[in-house]
């Protein structure tokens, strides 16, 4: 019998909170923390796959990213990209899950619809995008031609490929944001459209405007901020539509580093821009839910 | 239920040390890159190798994708003990290996070969494999570049298919023909996209090079580069090509959208599946650009030995040449399109010789053999992002962003920033 029987419970429930937290805490540890580590060491090297000497560089290759015109360039690329799949694939979210949820009917199928693109493998998926946009036997510009326009060639033209991309983007954000919309929907006290009513919102876009929308605030936040992160980490499209192309038109941050570091080989420089990747990541991060955060009424 | 656990770790753990298990076997560990192309040929060179060698055993590592990735792989592993005993490395990447020191120089086996020469390895092809006097591999599977046509198209355009243009001045009017059928059929594509290896196509046929002999600096930019890009500038305004991503061309053509193609004869079983009975393919020579001076650059990839185990490594030499020899040609020939590296395999008829009287699809490539030379790769450590920046350099001008003349400067200056200082 133990003197104290309080601090042996206690002692009882640490030893069995490091139970429950260690592996996931090693896991962690092994495949997120010393990889990371690893890639900031490697930043300072001149390190390049299959030589292996490795000299220290200091911050030469952070200085060179400064000016190197492919790594700007897909810094351009993807703060376009971004710009253009967050916010379409928020408003639209939310568009489609007030729609679904307004009970007109088929809610569980066009749930499943929406949902689709975010359980189907994307790769796979961007396949059929190819298919659907290719210029010549695709069936958006045969769509087109019918109507009388000229078809566009999406994947093919400097000028549009960015955008064509966007469109499978959103299209592939969409379901997710929609469902995340429709749970935060269905938290909202129904009393509170009760009383809005009752104090003289009458209209559709009054309940909106003063009742879902800021109670909706959380999951905004929450939509926002995935949402950035998601459309900055864009890859699997470029890797398997365009490869960066044509004229390096939509080369992105990740495709970069993946092109750098395993095709040209030279992982001390994508080492570098990953670092400056994960740091970007991180101030987004921050940055949305510090200013996002004083915005938000948390009922 | 003990019992059973413990009989299905002793047979994970004999899986695992196979060489434990059977002392007396040689086990040979195979990578290769592009299933797509190779799996089949792999699977059944390797079957008639065991068949012929019961005291090897051939086992194969998870195949790449693509020849970079394949080239990432080796390096990674190079000097672990999960590095393969073979892998076969794109023509163009061979150097990446022979910089770096990676890879069995072959020349000692070669040198101790008496009967190297008769099983039709000559010197041309070894020499596809050799960099600084280092004999790096054997060339497994080459290919050159050939002109795929649709029949149907061609016929309905008012052109012969039997008798096809031989120059390019002849095949860009053809292709205007094509391209004014409408119903969104386009005249051709070139298969600028990717890498270099068309546009070097296009260079060598002008008898350019890319670099000066010294490999200090650049050569294209002379009368031979700016020639090839004013035809591929013409093959967009003389030939109407579209400017298209390389999927979406091959895509094309193959769903009978496209008149005419320039790609590899490589992919010419792959083409003829793609087809089917949608239309009538064919195939016939480059177009010739300079009838003495031109030149064709040679694709594929050579079996290179890793093992650095001296007592393996003789019986990774004998399947080596097996695999690149007459018998692997044998195969590969019918399976990709790829044309004999052997000398040996075309003219004997226990090989290729029926074959190629029954198939002759597969002859364009065939006779532009005398033709070929190795695909330039790049010197230093920038050898492969210099491809990439000449593709860059090409889209510009086939979406007709930049002229001929400006693409040659920015090209040059951009390359000869990459080379080695």
């Amino acid at each position: 019998m133990p003197a104290n029987p309080a601090a042996a419970a206690a002692r009882l429930e640490a030893r069995a909170a490091w139970w429950l937290t260690g592996p996931t805490a090693l896991l962690m540890l092994v495949l997120l923390v010393l990889p990371t580590l690893a890639v900031l060491a490697l930043s300072v090297t001149d390190a390049e796959l299959g030589v292996p000497a490795i000299n220290f560089l200091g911050f030469d290759a952070y200085t060179d990213l400064l000016t190197d015109r492919t790594f700007l360039g897909a810094l351009r690329n993807t703060a376009l990209y971004v710009a253009l799949v967050a916010p379409a694939s928020v408003l639209l979210g939310l568009g489609l899950a007030l729609l679904v949820e307004a009970e007109l009917g088929g809610r569980a199928f066009f749930r499943s619809v929406y949902f689709l693109p975010v359980v189907s493998l994307i790769v796979a998926m961007a396949s059929v995008w190819q298919y659907l946009m290719h210029p010549s036997i695709g069936p958006i510009n045969l769509v087109l031609r019918l109507l009388g326009a000229s078809g566009v060639n999406w994947l093919g033209s400097s000028d549009n490929v960015l955008f064509a991309l966007a469109v499978i983007g959103i299209w592939q954000a969409l379901g997710f944001n929609m469902v995340l919309f429709m749970a935060g929907l269905t938290t909202i006290d129904r009393t509170l459209y009760a009383a809005a009513e009752m104090d003289g919102a009458r209209s559709a876009w009054d309940r909106f405007r003063l009742v879902t929308w800021p109670m909706l605030g959380p999951t905004t936040v929450f939509v926002i901020t995935i949402s950035v992160i998601n459309a900055v980490k864009v890859f699997e499209t470029v890797a398997t539509l365009t490869q960066g192309g044509p004229a390096k038109a939509s080369e992105t941050l990740l495709w970069v580093i993946y092109q750098e570091g395993f095709v040209y080989l030279h992982v001390g420089t994508a080492s570098a821009m990953a670092v400056v990747f994960i740091a970007l990541l991180l101030f987004l991060l921050v940055l949305q839910t510090r200013v996002l955060d004083k915005q938000v009424h948390y009922g | 239920m003990i019992k059973r656990r413990l009989v299905l770790a002793s047979a994970l753990l004999a899986g695992l040390t196979p060489l434990a298990a059977h002392a007396e076997t040689t086990e040979i560990l195979v990578h290769y890159p592009m299933p797509g192309f190779f799996k089949s040929v792999m699977d059944q060179i390797s079957t008639e190798y065991m068949r012929l060698h019961p005291d090897v055993k051939i086992t194969f590592t998870s195949p790449s994708p693509t020849y970079e990735d394949g080239l990432q792989l080796m390096l990674r592993e190079a000097g672990t003990p999960d590095m393969p005993d073979v892998s076969f490395i794109g023509l163009n990447r061979l150097r990446v290996l022979a910089e770096r020191n990676i890879g069995t120089d072959l020349t000692p086996f070669i040198k101790a070969d008496t009967n190297l020469a008769n099983e039709g390895f000559s010197d041309g092809l070894l020499n596809l494999a050799r960099f600084g006097g280092k004999q790096l591999g054997l060339a497994f599977a080459t290919s050159n570049p050939i002109f795929y046509y649709n029949a149907d198209l061609v016929r309905k355009a008012g052109g012969d298919p039997d008798h096809m243009p031989t120059d390019w001045d002849g095949v860009l009017k053809l292709s205007a023909k094509i391209n004014a059928l409408g119903d969104g059929v386009s005249g051709m594509s070139f298969r600028w996209q990717g890498d270099d290896w068309m546009f070097s196509a296009l260079l060598f046929g002008y008898g350019g090079t890319m670099l000066t002999p010294d490999e200090k600096k650049v050569a294209f930019n002379g009368p031979e580069g700016l020639a090839a890009l004013t035809l591929l500038d013409r093959m967009v305004k003389e030939g109407k090509m579209p400017a298209l991503s390389s999927d979406a061309a091959l895509q094309g053509f193959t769903a009978g959208k496209i008149g005419l193609t320039f790609w590899t004869t490589g992919a010419l079983r792959s083409t003829i599946n793609g087809v089917g009975d949608k239309f009538e393919l064919r195939t016939t020579a480059m177009p010739v650009i300079d009838e003495q001076r031109g030149h064709l650059p040679t694709g594929g990839n050579a079996a290179v030995m890793f093992t650095t185990d001296a007592k393996k490594q003789q019986a990774v030499y004998q399947f080596l040449k097996f695999a690149a020899g007459p018998y692997g040609a044998s195969v590969v020939v019918p399976g990709t399109g790829y044309v004999p590296n052997n000398a040996l395999a075309p003219k004997d008829d226990r090989y290729l010789g029926k074959f190629y009287a029954a198939n002759p699809l597969f002859r364009a490539g065939l006779n532009q053999m005398d033709k070929m030379i190795p695909w330039y790769s790049f010197p230093g450590n920038n050898g492969v992002k210099v491809t990439q920046t000449m593709v860059d350099n090409l889209a510009l001008l086939v979406e007709q962003k930049s002229t001929p003349e400006q693409t040659l400067k920015t090209m040059a200056a951009e390359v000869q920033k990459l080379l080695p200082r």
